[in-house]
């Protein structure tokens, strides 16, 4: 979880990932930011994330993110 | 004519306003259907053929999808079979329809240009009302159900009224089924509160159009006709004046739509989120036609970017540029194809095509200078004034992209832009044959204003109606008929008007 949110803050700083809810519905994540994030998890943690994960349920926290490469990884 | 301000739409408003509580609510769904497929008959008589065909392809499909999943040795090449016939199936119905006069005439030009002497007969049909926006709906149920986030339908109903409902069919939203599929069977009784507020945004809707679109068609109808006689200030009021129309008629349609699912107790999504406030271009397609930019986002974008002929080239890239540079090349590469088909799917037409260019090269831009823009500006981000500047600077993109868009032809919008930035007179004759007269400039100003402050409400959240409706009786009675009466004393009817001609609905 820690290397997650590193990659987060360091792709887009100044959010509290620890408690937001919200990083696809409050508009804080673009459509790039989400291209950089898939690009990096993929390297830190060797998953691949198809196109079809990507909806707000799987990206609104960071918690979300942890659970869905969890959820990559035991596939 | 503009199907969702036609009289036909009225009719069938009427009949669903009238009945909605009498019908029993096992029933409701399937009154639901046969008043949309009236609606659709009316609007565009045997065509509907192709409307039935697009419902049962899907719905079939979709269920030959989950019984190949539901097998144990389900195989995925079934599957995409199963798919891909059925996106064939309804893109050919697009192409017969709306792109064949214009792949035709195209390759004429090119057999012409190689020096060979055969052409092919150039065919036009008149296409269904609304296909490009229900041909999408359909494909977006199709989609999910292939990539297993909702399951197929049993109930052909449910897949018939969630295509073919008949505010959305015209002119949008186009749903997601998880988004829609509950709204539309909760199959509620309308309350006087659901019926006040429903109104309320209906009559919003027509005020917008009637009064600011219509009139505002004359100055549009003109310069874009009579380009040669304009100078450049004339042409960026005329390009000006087409982009507020076209935001007046489009936003004033889905307040009409989202009004009448209000009334019934279908939550309809909004499709404009006050596009005008937006601080880039990006952004500005984050707020305007909303369903349509998911639409591209999820299953065009992020499938291209994520594909794997795209990955291979991400890990090229990445290798010898670094992260950033093949996120960039990625993601350019998905916008690429999402602003070609975007402009495709507007219409047939180089100008079109342009459109969508112009839009991948400003936002493709956009997103390689962000970083160094970002660090200039940080310390402006929060300044009033600057916002503002951004505003407008976003609003000149806009008018110049729908100066493309609504462009005759090529040829045109070649004049256009080259007098844009070559000839500057401004005269009083030709303020004269723009058409509006100084109380339709009042007119003008005035509603235009409304629309400003309601928007800007909006923009701080605070939710109008709620506030009107908390007002007492004498000042919500007399704003609602100031806008009532403003529709009948200032809409642009009668001698002289000519109300807006479909433009989404004819997508």
């Amino acid at each position: 979880m820690n290397e997650l949110i590193d990659i987060l803050e360091e792709l887009k700083p100044g959010i509290n990932y620890e408690t937001t809810e919200n990083l696809i519905d409050g508009r804080y994540l673009d459509s790039l930011t989400i291209l950089s994030l898939i690009s990096e998890i993929e390297d830190e943690f060797d998953v691949e994330i198809p196109a079809v994960e990507i909806i707000p349920n799987n990206f609104n926290s960071a918690e979300k993110i942890y659970n869905l490469i969890q959820k990559l990884k035991n596939e | 004519m503009n199907e969702i301000f036609s009289k036909y739409y009225n009719l069938i408003f009427l009949l669903v306003v009238s009945f909605n509580n009498l019908i029993p609510k096992k029933i409701r769904s399937i009154f639901y259907l046969i008043i949309s497929l009236l609606f659709f008959y009316i609007m565009s008589g045997k065509l509907i053929i192709y409307l039935l065909i697009t419902i049962t392809s899907i719905y079939i499909s979709a269920l030959l999808i989950n019984k190949v999943e539901e097998k144990q040795n389900s195989s995925k090449k079934i599957k995409s079979l199963i798919l891909i016939v059925c996106i064939l199936i309804n893109l050919a119905f697009l192409i017969v329809f709306k792109y064949l006069k214009f792949f035709t005439i195209s390759t004429n030009s090119i057999l012409s240009i190689l020096g060979i002497n055969f052409s092919f007969n150039i065919l036009k049909f008149v296409a269904p009302i609304g296909i490009s926006f229900y041909t999408l709906q359909g494909l977006s149920y199709l989609f999910d159900v292939y990539n297993k986030k909702i399951k197929a339908e049993k109930n052909f109903i449910k897949v018939a009224l969630f295509i073919s409902f008949f505010p959305q069919i015209m002119e949008g939203p186009i749903a997601r089924y998880e988004e829609t599929s509950n709204e539309l069977y909760k199959n509620k009784n309308y309350t006087y509160d659901s019926f006040c507020f429903g109104m309320q945004r209906v009559i919003w809707g027509i005020f917008k159009k009637m009064v600011i679109a219509d009139r505002l068609n004359i100055v549009v109808k003109t310069v874009f006709r009579d380009y040669q006689i304009f100078s450049g200030p004339f042409i960026f009021i005329g390009a000006m004046c087409f982009t507020i129309m076209l935001y007046m008629e489009f936003s004033g349609a889905m307040d009409v739509v989202i009004g009448t699912g209000e009334i019934i107790g279908v939550k309809i999504p909004e499709n404009f989120r006050q596009p005008f406030f937006s601080r880039n271009i990006s952004e500005f397609w984050t707020r305007w036609h909303i369903s349509l930019g998911k639409w591209f986002k999820n299953y065009i974008y992020f499938p291209v970017s994520l594909s794997k002929p795209v990955k291979k080239i991400n890990s090229k890239v990445k290798k010898m540029f670094g992260r950033k540079v093949s996120t960039l090349v990625s993601s350019g590469i998905a916008l690429f194809v999402v602003w070609l088909l975007n402009g495709l799917w507007h219409g047939a037409g180089l100008t079109f095509i342009l459109f969508g260019l112009y839009h991948f090269i400003l936002i493709f831009l956009g997103n390689i200078l962000k970083p160094y823009i970002d660090k200039r500006i940080s310390k402006f981000s929060n300044n009033k004034l600057f916002k503002v500047l951004q505003n407008f600077k976003v609003a000149i993109l806009v008018i110049i992209g729908e100066l493309i868009f609504w462009s005759l032809n090529v040829k045109a919008l070649f004049i256009m832009l080259s007098k844009l930035f070559t000839e500057f007179t401004i005269d009083k004759a030709s303020f004269v044959k723009l058409g509006l007269d100084i109380p339709d400039c009042i007119i003008l100003v005035l509603s235009l204003s409304v629309v400003f402050i309601v928007s800007l409400l909006k923009e701080k959240n605070i939710n109008v109606r709620e506030e009107i409706a908390k007002k007492n009786i004498i000042i919500r009675w007399s704003l609602y008929y100031i806008l009532i009466f403003s529709i009948i004393l200032f809409g642009a009817y009668g001698p002289g008007y000519q109300p807006v001609e479909p433009i989404y609905a004819d997508f």
